[in-house]
């Protein structure tokens, strides 16, 4: 019988566990459900359904963090934001838009964006969303409730529980409440766009802006197709590659390293500017994985080392083909297909490994999830070594099993 | 101070079989064995039974094998400057002395990283990157080694820019505690392939495994550097500019807090004639446009806090004077008391707490009348109190240790930490506790799942 729980306090979540360590019974763990088609399909009856908790707990300011209950929505943290001109530095994406998930278009809670460890364009910059995690209440899978980390930017304190959690999908530990740093929102952001790059040309146009000093906060490469989707005209109807570097900062610096690098970019193609409204949008696309088309059923993040993404690309073009853009500099591409059975997942693979990168197929139908191994697998050892980890933590497995790794 | 889950000892067919594979780089003198057990503080030394220098990661994957199959205990040793107790031997065991490993392995100048063996020490990285036009921020005090660094999740006076360890460290070579060889992550930097195994052994101060190779990213060298240092009428008005700097998110490279005594120690030590006010040290990084920016910015802030003037260091050598001379903090202060040395607290608060908390521990170092500077990396929100004292004299020594302890209770009543940057080693492990409470039986279960026999460096985080 499918059970759904929903705590409404931490001690709710720690009886929930202990009911569950205590029966074997595995619990889904659910925030806003926003990323539910994220991860490995796996079928758990009983749902742990996070909503309950939501809320900010502490925001001031000055104090330059936040602690929020777990399935706090994450649109409503940037509207706390936004009122004091601060930001979460991480740019989490809304996932919500990619997945269609029961819940619509929900940007997701900010324990699903630290628990899948999602960052947006800002990554290359500013860090992952680890980075600006600064500290959590949980309950383990054994059913012991404790913290890490506090308010503090930098602590020592043991092993760092915080970078474990970030990006353990739920598999290790329900965190209850989160805190994180919020930095100041740029005063003026401002888009140097070079149009007609080819994916190559592009790398090292990005290269070069990010080996500038003027401080560039994102750099994405749209080739033409995924430039036609973008809702910013400047873009759709370049009809051309499009290459788009971000800087922000207060106004007369922006202007400054705009200035800087247009004529450093010039070589590289036609040279366009966006405004603050425009640039908003255009980021938002990218970092919510926006440009592809409705036909393209399957998703695949790929991460390499910047200097090699071209080559993967072409590589990949050639032998399944698909749609493309690059973000981070040319380090994440993201990657489109229409339905394939096994989501070409070797042939992806093979592309990637040879540069020393890895692959995550980020979307696609519930099947294909459960024959494919949706994360990159790991080596023998270090799949051991995880193991352990899951075990110290979860030695019932009652936490999202299977969500990550078959099995576990 | 034994550790409760008993190990073997060291004989002497282990020595032997040590010797069969390193050969001669092999020691049981009781110098060599003294130098391995101390770090730079008043703990007790625990020499271990016996030193390695391995040269090679499959050295110490074999040297750690053997140990496994007989329970001995290993402790990873880089420079030995860390500062509470991490490289004291418990229960004796084999150091593997990793000074040997300093090659530079690779140094990827496209993609900005690099990767080194653990014996190579922040200073040594920096040389060789010298034409590469690139850098390594992070620099604690000591010219320590990476993997230390890496183990003991290290920070310094760029952390406010440029992050510390756990933020720099891509990837990692480990030596399991079973002997197996792992490499935590693959090149590419953004990398979600699993559980961060690469941060859980940043700051595992050798209790998970032994380091043997660190990936670090790089930064290039700043179009622009600029220095400024900037005396304040009182301490709250230095410390609250540093408040303001940060919470108007000034991209500041270095902000750090020396107070009048300070002030005193670093201009005996190097010959300096600085004001003897509490002072704060500024250095900027960036397009030369930014860099002005930046420091008018900065000035205008400190200006309304009275500071008495912004002394510009414009040229390189007056700036790697300055920086040397903050480096030096720890040895100056002995020149305030010879024959004394230094005991370094290191809590941490958030920001908007700082001022509170630097001035109500000023007030207790006063009433208890200790010789005590205070340092800070005060973008950070953390500050040393270096006391300055016979560590023969155990009035004095209890009645730092007393300090200590009001400190940071006073550091954990403000919602902050007992170690910003130094950790838990045995030093701190009450402190641990008091801390974080159940999260300890957390990173218990976790040491046990990854080190059943207890052999990695045990006694240190958590006792078993």
């Amino acid at each position: 019988m499918t059970k759904t729980l929903k705590p409404e306090t931490a001690e709710q979540v720690l009886d929930a566990i202990k009911w569950a360590a205590g029966e074997g019974m595995p619990l889904a763990v659910r925030g806003q459900g926003s990323k539910d088609g994220f991860g490995r399909a796996v079928d758990i009856p009983h749902c742990l359904d996070l909503t309950g908790l939501s809320g900010i707990k502490a925001y001031e300011p000055s104090e330059l963090y936040m602690t929020a209950l777990a399935a706090t929505p994450v649109a409503e943290i940037e509207a706390a934001l936004r009122q004091n001109n601060q930001q979460m530095s991480f740019e989490p994406p809304n996932m919500g838009i990619l997945y269609g998930g029961a819940n619509g278009e929900s940007e997701g809670s900010i324990g699903g964006a630290i628990g899948c460890n999602l960052a947006g364009p800002r990554r290359i910059q500013a860090g992952a969303a680890r980075d600006h995690f600064l500290g959590f209440n949980a309950v383990s899978g054994r059913g012991e409730v404790f913290k890490s980390g506090g308010t503090v930017v930098k602590n020592v304190t043991g092993f760092d529980l915080s970078k474990l959690l970030a990006g353990s999908f739920g598999t290790l530990a329900v965190m209850t409440d989160v805190t994180f740093k919020v930095m100041p929102a740029a005063e003026k952001t401002r888009t140097v766009l070079i149009l007609g790059a080819d994916d190559a040309g592009a790398m090292v146009a990005m290269a070069a802006s990010l080996g500038s000093a003027n401080e560039v906060s994102a750099a994405a490469h749209l080739p033409e197709a995924a430039a036609a989707l973008s809702g910013v005209s400047y873009v759709a109807d370049a009809g051309q590659a499009v290459t788009a570097v971000r800087v922000e900062g207060p106004g007369p610096s922006v202007e400054h390293r705009c200035r800087a690098l247009t004529a450093l970019l010039k070589e590289f193609g036609e040279i366009e500017e966006l405004h603050s409204e425009n640039s908003a949008l255009l980021w938002r696309e990218i970092r919510d994985v926006r440009l592809f088309d409705a036909i393209d059923n399957q998703i695949w993040r790929l991460s390499v080392p910047p200097a090699a993404g071209a080559n993967v690309v072409a590589s990949l073009r050639s032998d399944i083909g698909g749609r493309v853009f690059y973000d981070w500099g040319g380090g994440l591409i993201w990657l489109s297909m229409g339905t394939l059975s096994d989501a070409g997942h070797e042939t992806v693979r093979a592309a990637v490994a040879d540069t020393g990168g890895h692959a995550t197929l980020i979307r696609a139908d519930a099947d294909v999830r459960q024959r494919v191994p949706v994360f990159e697998p790991q080596a023998t050892v270090l799949k051991d070594l995880s193991a352990r980890v899951k075990q110290g933590f979860d030695p019932n497995g009652v936490l999202n099993p299977g969500r990550m790794v078959e099995g576990e | 101070m034994a550790e409760a889950k008993a190990n073997k000892r060291v004989n002497d067919d282990l020595v032997e079989a040590l010797r069969g594979i390193v050969g001669d780089r092999l020691s049981t003198t009781d110098a060599v064995l003294g130098h391995h057990g101390r770090d730079e503080t008043y703990h007790t030394p625990h020499p271990p039974d016996v030193v390695v220098f391995p040269e090679a990661t499959e050295e110490v994957s074999r040297i750690v094998s053997l140990c496994a199959e007989r329970e001995i205990p290993v402790i990873p040793f880089g420079t030995g400057t860390s500062l509470e107790g991490h490289v004291a031997a418990l229960n004796g065991g084999v150091c593997i002395d990793l000074t040997r490993m300093n090659e530079v392995i690779r140094v990827n100048a496209e993609d900005m990283d690099v990767t080194v063996q653990a014996g190579v020490t922040r200073k040594q990285l920096n040389k060789h990157l010298r034409d590469t036009g690139l850098f390594f921020p992070v620099d604690p005090g000591a010219d320590a080694s990476l993997g230390g660094m890496t183990a003991t999740r290290a920070s310094g006076t760029t952390t406010v820019r440029y992050g510390a360890m756990r933020e720099n460290v891509l990837a990692l070579t480990v030596v399991l505690a079973d002997g197996r060889i792992i490499k935590t992550s693959r090149r590419a930097r953004k990398s979600a392939a699993g559980y961060d195994l690469t941060r859980l052994f940043v700051g595992s101060e050798g209790t998970l495994g032994v380091i043997t190779e660190v990936t670090l990213r790089l930064y290039g060298i700043p179009e622009a550097i600029s220095a400024a240092i900037c005396p304040f009428p009182d301490l709250a008005s230095a410390v609250n500019t540093s408040i303001r700097t940060i919470q108007m998110g000034v991209g500041v490279a270095r902000i750090e807090l020396m107070d009048e005594v300070q002030m005193e120690a670093i201009n005996k030590h190097s010959n300096l004639d600085y004001p003897l006010q509490p002072t704060l040290l500024f250095e900027f990084h960036g397009s030369e446009a930014g860099v002005v920016e930046q420091a008018e910015t900065v000035q205008a802030i400190a200006a309304e806090f009275d500071a008495s003037e912004f002394r510009w260091e414009t040229k390189t050598e007056d700036r790697n004077r300055l920086w040397q001379a903050r480096h030096d903090a720890y040895y100056a202060c002995m020149a305030l008391r010879p024959g004394a040395k230094g005991f370094s607290t290191d809590v941490c608060v958030p920001i908007s707490r700082l001022t509170e908390c630097i001035i109500e521990t000023r007030r207790d170092i006063d009433e208890t009348g200790l010789m005590a500077p205070i340092v800070g990396h005060v973008g950070d929100g953390n500050f040393h109190v270096i006391v300055v004292m016979d560590f023969e004299n155990a009035d004095e020594v209890a009645r730092a240790k007393a300090f200590n302890e009001r400190l940071v209770t006073r550091a954990l009543a403000m919602d902050g930490t007992c170690t910003g940057e130094h950790g838990i080693g045995h030093g701190k492990i009450e402190f641990l506790t008091a801390e974080h409470g159940e999260a300890v039986s957390v990173m218990r279960a976790l040491k046990m799942a990854i080190d059943p026999m207890n052999i990695m460096n045990p006694g240190k985080i958590v006792r078993l």
